[in-house]
């Protein structure tokens, strides 16, 4: 399907050029609304002008106001440690057992596999009242253990390493072990360093899920110190108010932009990574 | 004798080095069995007992009560609206963004003028901060002063409150829905589609597929197999598990037509402390992913055509 | 003894019996080829002696230490693999060093940045760098230090997995089909270089093969197993001259052995379809004739054959003949000049070096035959 494309002509290709804009136009639209009402006065969002250029500028007052209300750059902050902290966790611990699922022959080794798809099939949300109840038992509500703890253990990493340890040639790990290598040093320094592809996928789709994640935050933060992104804007938009669109639409895209901007920087990496975990999973 | 005894040392020495590859094993796995029992698999059996009690947060006690909490979502409304709406949402969007996803990724893939542009733009969606973009959606779909209204005014056509009238809402959250979806989606059969031989459609022309529509039906179709498959299950998961949207924009209202499965086990568990139910509607949830995963593997299984 | 010493060795996966009480020593700086089809169990007797697969019975010892139960890391042996198992994310120096850190330095002091804080590892990692360097020099691949595997040919990635394993000086040395995947003009010379290198180094060196002409060219001793049972081990002079089984004489030699079916009546005369060859057996019986096609000559009296076809190599003509009496077809080698003499259909009698024929039982063991004293023979013949 793809052979003429590079030599159909201009012409023959504006259908396909018309219907790809127009999607891409309605995607893109709230983004642009977004900048756009991020930098009107108030008085201008209510004409309901459909002006994208505002007629009178007021970054410095929209974005004042969210500075002034609400600690963004802490919200950013959290959502930066708990989405680091979450990979961390689920780097360290996947890894090793993904290893050991891949290329050691152990008794147990199906049983354990066994339940890492069983732990696939599980959503998160299903384990939440009986984790805010443990939790709440251990005192642990609002802190930062509570967001990070209950992800640590990624079955979707395990099986995701699993599949590409496997492809690893055996005798890498051989050569390994006569070089006089135990399997812990394996796994950190043979078996990672040849699975950054996968690494850098999972790490991008867990970022990714835990930026966005509400429902869990919801649940176990309370107090606004440990308030993540997500949590800021729901609080923002209780505490300011409801219809001050120019700040709202100032703090939505100040939580948007690090990761929106990040993803401009490596599209590449992000798209593969996103395509790698999505048809693995 | 001797022999007997000398190999009963052997075989001795043997199994103590399938054990300490076993040790090894289970020790490299360790980290993650612990975390998977306390933070996967105890809660899950908990949540399992939870949902036949009728525990509430801050009881001393609790009792057992059977199927009472079951029989107690038979009779209740807001979960009945609940359980249709969260349908409903999926039935919409599943369909539409897959479609949608398809038609575009053939048009990407079909020629090489703003590929990268139109991945990147169709793409944005999937890293961006829903609860903010909810509310950017909320701005646009605002009754009297959202763009698509004021639109829909200029052009002379009717101006629905859609978030706030019961019967535009789904569909507004649907729309939504797809607007998400449909970038990641697009990226997958992006993948499924360079994943396809060119000489395919060579072939293809070669034994008579003269129109676009027939080399799709005799190679693209059949050979996205397991890419559909893949993205069907992904889609519908995701589907049911729409919150955060309702949560930023609705609250499940007007009078429920926005209610869906995990808001309602939000609700019940952290606004009426109804731990008990909260499970049971919890369980409930976790079956319609189940069974929903289950069927389109089997149903889809069949017709996939492995290349 | 200093080698590695292979006793009574069996494995099974399951219900496959692998290796069937095999035993087998290496000398100390001998070099040693282990050859068979594929499946005969060369790799996983390797496997064994590296510590990479455990045994289902039998001992292992390498330089007089019993080893069954060591494991790999601790054998203090060296490895090349078939397809290098190079670490794609290190360069070749680092490549090159790591069997060396993981002796030398403690789990601690292989922390990046150990250099900066002890002298003494920053000591050790320049005896290290020194010895990278040394084998590397030896190997000619001095400028390809900073590279990654990737950038490296085929050939030069077969470098650095020797350096990997001469570096360390270990006290076995196990190359598993190292140059598998070379091609033909490369082999041959790496095959020499490989050959000087183990000179140079003189560790023992057990190294797999399925091609006999690598035996045949570099090996002090050469071990032909089949379907996990060793055959023989001798010299490749033993091995090709004095085979002790049927499978072994097939096995070794391009092309192969001819193999004609014979029978030795109640006097022990072996016949072909009724003709005397001159050999005398201990035994009455059937038996196989084996001949290489070196040992086989035009002459004006002897097997009967007619020319199927013939092929010319340069140095030699190959002249494939179908015999009278029997079915077999067999090749001979010629001298060249006779291309322009033989036509393909051409009707011709083969006569054979008596002392060089060889005869196996029909269950491939090796018969003792006597040659006939010449005048009988001639009388045989008549």
């Amino acid at each position: 399907m793809a052979n003429p494309a590079q030599t159909r002509g201009l012409l023959a290709d504006l259908p396909r050029l018309v219907i790809l804009t127009l999607a891409s136009l309605i995607i893109l639209a709230p983004f642009i609304w977004m900048v756009s009402v991020s930098m009107k006065p108030q008085s201008e969002v209510f004409s309901g002008s459909l002006d994208l250029i505002p007629s009178e500028f007021a970054i410095a007052e929209n974005y004042g106001k969210v500075f002034d209300r609400v600690p963004v750059a802490t919200y950013l902050l959290n959502g930066v440690i708990v989405c680091f902290g979450i990979l961390i966790f689920q780097i360290l611990f996947a890894v090793p057992a993904a290893y050991a699922l891949a290329k050691l022959r152990f008794a147990g080794r199906e049983v354990l596999f066994g339940f890492v798809v069983l732990g696939l099939l599980v959503p998160y949300q299903t384990t939440a009242l009986p984790l805010y109840l443990g939790f709440a038992q251990a005192g642990l509500l609002d802190s930062y253990t509570a967001l990070i703890a209950p992800f640590t253990c990624s079955v979707f990493a395990i099986f995701l390493f699993r599949q590409f340890f496997r492809a690893l040639p055996d005798d890498l790990i051989n050569a390994a072990r006569i070089d006089g290598m135990g399997e812990f040093s394996i796994v950190w320094r043979v078996v990672l360093p040849n699975a950054w592809p996968a690494a850098t996928a999972f790490a991008i789709f867990s970022v990714v899920a835990h930026w966005n994640d509400l429902f869990w935050p919801l649940i176990v933060i309370q107090t606004g110190d440990l308030y993540t992104p997500a949590m800021g804007i729901l609080a923002f938009r209780s505490v300011e108010a409801g219809e001050d669109y120019g700040a709202l639409m100032a703090a939505a895209l100040l939580v948007t932009a690090p990761l929106v901007i990040a993803f401009l920087f490596a599209q590449r990496r992000f798209i593969e990574g996103i395509t790698m975990t999505g048809l693995k999973g | 004798m001797v022999d007997l005894s000398q190999n009963a040392a052997l075989s001795r020495r043997h199994t103590r080095r399938i054990d300490s590859d076993t040790l090894a094993a289970w020790a490299l796995a360790l980290p993650a069995i612990i975390a998977y029992l306390l933070m996967i698999l105890l809660p899950l059996l908990a949540v399992l007992a939870l949902a036949f009690t009728d525990y509430e947060l801050g009881a001393r006690g609790f009792a057992f009560v059977g199927f009472d909490n079951f029989a107690e979502m038979l009779r209740d409304r807001t979960f009945a609206a609940s359980i249709r709406n969260t349908f409903a949402y999926a039935l919409f969007v599943v369909p539409l963004s897959i479609g949608i996803a398809l038609l575009l990724a053939i048009l990407i893939e079909d020629g090489a003028r703003g590929r990268a542009f139109f991945r990147a733009a169709l793409f944005l969606p999937v890293v961006s901060l829903t609860v903010a973009m909810a509310t950017a959606w909320q701005y646009l779909l605002h009754p009297t002063i959202g763009p698509v209204n004021t639109i829909l005014r200029d052009l002379g056509l009717g101006t629905p409150n859609w978030l706030g009238a019961s019967e535009w809402v789904l569909v507004s959250l649907g729309f939504i829905g797809i607007w998400q979806n449909v970038g990641f989606n697009l990226v997958l059969f992006l993948a499924g589609l360079t994943a396809i031989p060119r000489e395919l459609y060579s072939a293809a022309e070669i034994d008579g597929a003269r129109s676009p529509w027939a080399r799709f039906r005799l190679v693209t179709w059949p050979m996205l197999g397991p890419t559909m498959l893949f993205v069907v299950i992904i889609t519908m998961t995701r589907s049911i598990q729409v919150f955060d949207t309702v949560q930023t924009l609705t609250q499940g209202g007007p009078n429920n037509a926005s209610e869906v499965l995990l808001r309602t086990i939000y609700q019940e568990a952290f606004h009426y402390f109804r731990f008990g139910y909260g499970a049971a509607v919890t369980l409930v949830f976790l079956a319609c992913v189940l069974v929903l995963t289950l069927i389109q593997t089997r149903l889809i299984d069949r017709k996939v055509h492995y290349g | 003894m200093d080698g590695i010493v292979v006793s009574e060795v069996s494995k099974r996966f399951g219900d496959t019996q692998v290796l069937r009480d095999v035993s087998l020593e290496v000398g100390r700086g001998e070099f040693l080829s282990l050859v068979g089809p594929s499946g005969c169990g060369k790799t996983t007797l390797m496997r064994i002696v590296a510590g990479l697969e455990g045994v289902t019975s039998g001992t292992v010892c390498i330089g007089g230490r019993d080893v069954t139960a060591t494991r790999a890391a601790d054998r203090d042996v060296a490895m090349v693999f078939q397809n290098y198992a190079l670490y794609p994310h290190l360069t070749v120096r680092q490549n090159i060093s790591v069997p060396l850190m993981m002796r030398r330095l403690r789990p601690v002091q292989r922390l990046p940045f150990a250099g900066w804080l002890s002298p003494s590892v920053r000591a050790t990692l320049g005896a290290i760098g020194e010895d990278v360097e040394t084998a590397a020099r030896m190997l000619g691949i001095g400028a390809l230090l900073d590279r990654k595997p990737a950038h490296l040919s085929g050939g030069q990635r077969q470098r650095v997995a020797l350096g990997r394993a001469i570096v360390r000086n270990p006290s076995a040395f196990l190359m598993d089909e190292p140059l598998s995947n070379l091609d033909a003009a490369l082999r041959v010379t790496t095959r020499s270089e490989i050959v000087a290198i183990h000179r140079r180094v003189g560790a023992s060196t057990v190294y797999v093969t399925h091609d006999q002409s690598e035996a045949m060219t570099m090996s002090d001793r050469i071990a032909v197993m089949m379907q996990g049972v060793l055959l023989q081990v001798g010299t490749p002079d033993e091995i090709y001259g004095n085979p002790q089984d049927l499978r072994v004489a097939r096995f070794i030699g391009s092309p192969s052995i001819n193999q004609i079916a014979a029978h030795a009546g109640p006097d022990g005369l072996l016949c072909v379809g009724g003709v005397s060859v001159g050999l005398r057996l201990e035994k009455p019986g059937n038996a196989v004739l084996a001949v290489r096609p070196e040992d086989l000559h035009l002459a004006s009296q002897g097997l009967a054959g007619r020319i199927e076809h013939l092929e010319y190599l340069g140095e030699s003509l190959l002249a494939h003949v179908r015999l009278t009496e029997g079915a077999e077809t067999v090749i001979c080698r010629l001298s060249p000049e006779n291309r322009t003499r033989l036509r393909p259909d051409e009707p011709v009698h083969l006569a054979f070096d008596h002392g060089r024929a060889l005869v196996f039982a029909p269950d491939n063991r090796r018969l003792a035959a006597r040659p006939l004293p010449s005048a009988l023979r001639e009388v045989a013949r008549g």
